[in-house]
This record gives C-alpha cells, structure tokens and sequence, in this order.
C-alpha cells in the first residue's frame, strides 16, 4: 500500500486517522453519559435533548459548520474565551477538524450506545442492589461491562462517519493542507485540478476500504453482544 | 427476629393490603397468582415504594410512610433470590457468588464462602457461566449469592417452580436445613399449599 | 390493506404530474441563458443582468463559484449557455476541448489585486502576520489564488508566507475569512474589497507582478439558448462595461 500512494497522499491518510481517532476517544464518554441519560431516565427536557442530539444527523453539514463557527470561530463565545484563555484556536487546526467530526458523530454513537444501555436488564441491576450495591456501583459493576460491546461498535460506526466527514469540516475549519485536508477534503481539492484523476482514484478506493471496514467491524461487534447475554437468564 | 410488615399498595388494578407481624424462622406468603405476593417482597427489598405502611424486620426499620422513612435497597440487608434468579450473565458462578460478599463489611459477613458452597453443593459449578446451568443448579447460586452478602433476612420468591419432583425434593431439604441451621428469618412467597405446610412456622395469605 | 393501497395509487398521478411537467416541460425560452461565472463577478453580472432583463429580455440564470469549480462542470457536459472565467488559462483548457463555440471567445473585463485586513485590524502587512495566517482563493487551482502566488512570487515574499496560507474554495471564501477574523489579511481582487464593507485595503499589488488579470468570456458549443450570443454581445457594451465600471472592474488588459 505505502508503494502505491505518494508521500504526500500517505500524510493525508494519516491525518484522517489522527483527526477521526480524536473525535471518536474525545466523543466517546459524552455519548456515553447522553446515551445512559436517555435511556434510563425520565425528566423534563429529555425529548428537547434527544432530538438536539440527533440534529447533526438531519441538519445539513454547511449548517453545522457554520453554528460551530459562530460558537467556536475566534469572533465567537466559546472560541474567543478558548484563545483568550488558553490560547486554543480551532479553525484552521486539526484539533477545529476534529471538533467538526465528533459534532457530526455523535448522534450515531449516542443511538448505538443507547441501545445497548437499554438492553440490559434492569432486573439485574435491581439484583444488584440488594446484594449491596450502591446505583455507582451496580453501574460500573453491571451496566457498564454488559452494554460494552454497544460502546465498541458506536466507537466504530463514530469513526466511519468522521472518516467521511466533509461539510462541516470545510465550513468551519476550512481546508489548509496537512491540518484540516482529511481524506474528502483532499478528494474535494483534487477533483479541482485539472488532471488529478488518478489522484482521486486512489484516495476514493482508500476512503470506500476505510469505511467499509469500520462499518463491518461495528456490524459484528452489535451481533456479537446480541447472543443474549444481556439478559436475564 | 421478626418481621412486622403493614403496608397498602396500588399496582395498576390490584390493590395490596396486608399487614402481619411473624416470629417464625421461615413464614410463608401465600395466595392466588396475580394477588401481588412478589410486590410486596419488592416491597419490603426497597425496590418499589408502598403508598403507606410501615416494614420492619428485627430492631431495624427499614420503611414508614408516617416518618418519611425509606431505606434505599442496598442498606437494607435483604437476601433477594428472585423468582428468575437473576445471575449475572457476564459473571461466572464464583464471581455471581462472591459479588454481594465483596460489598459487606467483613465484619458482617456471617458465613463463609466455602461454608456456603459446601453446604449448597456446588463445588463442581464454580467456574460454569450461568448460561450453562440448569435450573435447579440456578437456584442453588442465587441463594449461595444472596446467603453470603450478609443478609439479615432472607427472601425467597417461589423457589421451587418449574423445578422437576427431584430437584424440588432436594431444594426443600436446602431449604429446611437454611431455616433450622442458620438462624435467620425467612419469608417465603409460594402458591403451593404443599410445600408451604411443610416449611411454615407461620402462614399468611394474600388476597 | 387494499383499499388504501388503491386509494394511494390514484394519488399518484396528481402528484406526479406537476413533477413532471417541472423537469422536461419548461419551455426554455421562458427563462435567459445559463451563465456560469467567476465568484467574483456577483453583484457586478446581478446588475448587469438586471440591466438586460429591464431592456425586456428573459432574465439570465446566473451561477456564481470559483473558475476552477465551473471549468469542471462545464467539461462534465453541465447544460450551460455561457462562460465568463477569471483568468485565461481555465478559458484555454475548455477551448482546447471543443468545448467553446467557435468565434465567440473575447475578453470582457480586467481587475487588480489587493492586500486587504479587516477594518480597525491591527495586523497591516505579510511581515507582521505572525503564526496568523493569510487568506486567499485556492492557489493550486483558482485564479485568483494563482494571481495571487504569482505576484508574492515575484515580490519575493511567496516563501515567507507559503506555509502560512489559508487557502480558500473562491476568492469571495477568502474574503469572507478576513470579514470573520479567523485571517488577519488576505489578498482578493480590489473588486471584492470594494464589494465588502468590512474589510479595507491596505495595499495594492502593482500590476507588473502577476500576469494581467483578464476575464475571457465564451458562449459554450452546447449551448441551446436562442439569446446566447446576444447576452453576450450586450455584456461586451459600452452600457454593461458602465455597470461594471461602477463595481470597479476596468477594461481587458
């Protein structure tokens, strides 16, 4: 594989990997913490909240660029404070392509790892707690390692989506080489040249295989923890 | 030891009523299916909240709606084995059995686990996953499970269901041995009237 | 089941009509020619446009995007009527392809290019950037992203801030970075800056450094539109280089 791509395309790969890895590790325990509020309990607001969780999902990817622009561009709330505090600036950094990609994964970890998190058996928790166990407790000990395998594959399916992630991307952390040009950016970039066909190709077939991957894997991880062992025997 | 349990409680269309006070080291819950018996064990573990009463096992009080009082379930020292059991499907039967056992305080476990899986006879099972249990040895953990988290009560919700006439033979005689060598109250939730003469110091019905 | 089924199914052609009446229906002379332009002739050909359909004519479609995005529709066979590039070279790749109607090409306008910084900025100059960076329209591709490297290059200041470009889809992206303040300066043509309220210019770069900025126009050879070469016959005249003129576009170099 590194013989067929250039120095150059092997940079972008890894770019992506960089910016998708973080998004997913930096996502991962928000999904989480949305997930289990969704699932188990009941107040007031959790409908507004459910569907502010899926609304990446549906809004169109420019729209999301852009709200992250207006919170986290430098003339913005968030990213004004994060520069004037800590010197954090996003647009133009991978750490901005980052942000951009958990944004728009997130919903699908929070439905992934909903799921499983209902799928355990509250009976089992109960049991828990007459043993003893205090809610922590039982949550660490029970829910937590029963509904693992759903974290693992809204892990992946969360990665998949911020391989491919593209709109938000652009919009709001623009597309600067070697920082932000993930993998669609520089497809993008590269169906602007005139005569960078073959370039396209190959980061094209490397964006399918990637994601392909991360999609099977995530399939495999959902049937794996649905033999049953969720439930009460 | 005893339990002093009043308490009204409305379950969709049943409405329980009960109120009884036993001294008995195993007292028999009994009544028609449907009449509410496992509520009110639920009751008295502290997973559901009666509308009024007071719950009261020995000196402690665990529930008493004039107070306000109502002690969250894991304070409550209950020895649950639930009708369905309830094992830990991601836990092998030692790790289901030593889980209660791990969250006492030492100094209020009052039995061992090697005691407990001598006298359960379930040695052979320690390494198994529940899923490769059969029913009879399923029951046999989860009281192993709930003897050793230190239980001041036990509460055993229709143990011998669905069990072959061997099987339950052998979980009676458990029982038996439970009620007259460990030395602390039982209450038992049975729709058989059988069973319940034969182990009953005291009997109350339900509906 | 079925009768919902049916009931459905005699909907269908009500809903489908309409739709298909809107696809191949539209009689084409009803609405002007399609023209694809360069992003920075907006409000400039929106005027001129104006002008056109006030005379009576059918108004034009106007598509607005970087020269480099258009070239491509155009060579994907996009159903277009006319071309107006912002620089030559993207003119003579479409030419080199048959892909412009013989004896039509002429060049329509010319601009300058200017270094521009939000107003009240306090950053005025390439030196003073500091780990900030410079925004422009895409330098491997658009033209005024190539214009722009061209002129740095030639100035010799190209390698200083090579590293440090923000390089954006078209140069009304680029100037949008610099109204936003994620880019401290950014170098767009004097049009743009003159088009924005937000950003000022504080330096023109001299003509000599780049090559002359000239914006070719074409009708296209599958073009199908009857006013084609009439929009752009008025688009050459002395009442549209007016309305470009006030926008602050100057004659072809």
């Amino acid at each position: 594989m590194t013989g067929w791509l250039t120095p150059a395309e092997l940079s972008i790969v890894a770019l992506s990997m960089k910016v998708s890895v973080a998004a997913v590790a930096l996502t991962l325990p928000l999904a989480y913490a949305l997930a289990w509020l969704l699932a188990r309990r009941c107040f007031p607001g959790r409908l507004l909240l459910d569907a502010l969780v899926h609304l990446p999902l549906v809004l169109p990817p420019v729209v999301t660029g852009w709200l992250l622009l207006l919170l986290f561009g430098r003339a913005g709330p968030v990213g004004g404070w994060l520069e004037e505090q800590f010197g954090i600036v996003l647009v133009f950094r991978w750490t901005g392509a980052a942000l951009a990609a958990a944004v728009m994964a997130l919903p699908l970890m929070v439905r992934a790892m909903r799921l499983s998190i209902e799928a355990v058996d509250r009976r089992l928790v109960e049991a828990a707690r007459t043993l003893g166990a205090r809610p922590w407790r039982a949550f660490l000990t029970i829910t937590l390692p029963l509904s693992a395998p759903g974290i693992a594959a809204g892990a992946m399916l969360g990665f998949a989506r911020s391989l491919g992630e593209f709109g938000a991307t652009i919009t709001f952390a623009s597309n600067i080489a070697g920082e932000t040009r993930t993998l669609p950016l520089a497809i993008y970039s590269g169906l602007q040249l005139p005569g960078a066909e073959s370039l396209v190709a190959r980061l094209s077939v490397i964006s399918i295989v990637l994601s392909l991957a991360a999609l099977v894997v995530s399939e495999l991880l959902v049937r794996r923890s649905g033999g049953g062992r969720a439930h009460v025997l | 030891m005893s339990f002093e349990v009043s308490l009204h409680h409305r379950v969709g269309e049943c409405r329980i009523d009960l109120a009884f006070v036993s001294q008995a080291s195993l007292t028999a819950l009994v009544g028609p299916s449907g009449a509410g018996k496992t509520t009110v064990l639920n009751c008295i573990a502290g997973l559901v909240r009666p509308e009024r009463g007071r719950i009261a096992v020995g000196e402690a009080v665990l529930f008493d709606s004039n107070s306000g009082k109502h002690l969250a379930p894991e304070r409550r020292r209950a020895g649950y084995v639930f009708q369905d059991a309830r094992l830990f499907p991601h836990k092998r039967v030692d790790a289901n059995l030593r889980y209660g056992e791990r969250i006492a305080p030492r100094a209020e476990r009052w039995i061992g686990y090697d005691e407990v899986v001598e006298f359960l006879g379930i040695d052979h099972l320690l390494g198994r996953w529940p899923a490769n249990l059969s029913g009879g040895e399923v029951r046999r953990v989860a009281i192993g499970r709930a003897l050793l988290s230190a239980p001041r009560f036990l509460l055993l919700d229709e143990p011998f269901a669905s069990l072959d006439p061997a099987r339950g033979e052998a979980l009676m005689e458990l029982v038996e041995r439970i009620r007259d060598r460990l030395g602390i109250p039982i209450l038992l939730v049975s729709h058989d009237r059988d069973e319940v003469d034969r182990l009953a110091g005291q009997v109350v019905t339900l509906g | 089941m079925t009768k919902t089924y049916f009931a459905l199914l005699r909907l269908l052609p009500a809903v489908l009509l309409p739709l298909l009446a809107a696809c191949g229906g539209t009689d084409r002379s009803e609405r002007g020619p399609m023209v694809l332009a360069a992003a920075s002739l907006q409000e400039s050909l929106e005027d001129a446009a104006a002008a056109w359909t006030a005379r009576g004519r059918a108004a034009p479609v106007l598509s607005f995007a970087a020269t480099s995005a258009l070239a491509r529709q155009v060579e994907q066979g996009a159903p277009a009527d006319l071309f107006i590039s912002a620089d030559e070279e993207w003119m003579d790749i479409l030419a080199g392809q048959g892909l412009l109607r013989a004896g039509t090409r002429r060049d329509l306008l010319g601009n300058r290019l200017v270094l521009v910084a939000k107003r009240g900025s306090e950053v005025r100059s390439l030196a003073a950037l500091g780990d900030r960076r410079l925004a422009l329209a895409d330098p491997a591709a658009v033209p005024a992203g190539k214009y722009a490297r061209a002129a740095l290059e030639s100035l010799g200041e190209w390698q200083a801030v090579e590293s440090r470009i923000a390089p954006a889809e078209n140069v009304r992206a680029a100037l949008a970075l610099v109204e936003r303040g994620e880019a401290p300066l950014g170098i767009v043509y004097a049009t743009d800056a003159l088009a924005s309220s937000e950003v000022e210019v504080v330096r023109e770069l001299p003509a000599a450094s780049h090559p002359p900025i000239r914006y070719p126009a074409a009708v296209l050879a599958g073009s199908k539109h009857p006013e084609s070469a009439a929009f752009l016959e008025f688009l050459s005249s002395a009442e549209a280089r007016r309305v470009f003129l006030r926008h602050g576009f100057g004659p072809p170099p």
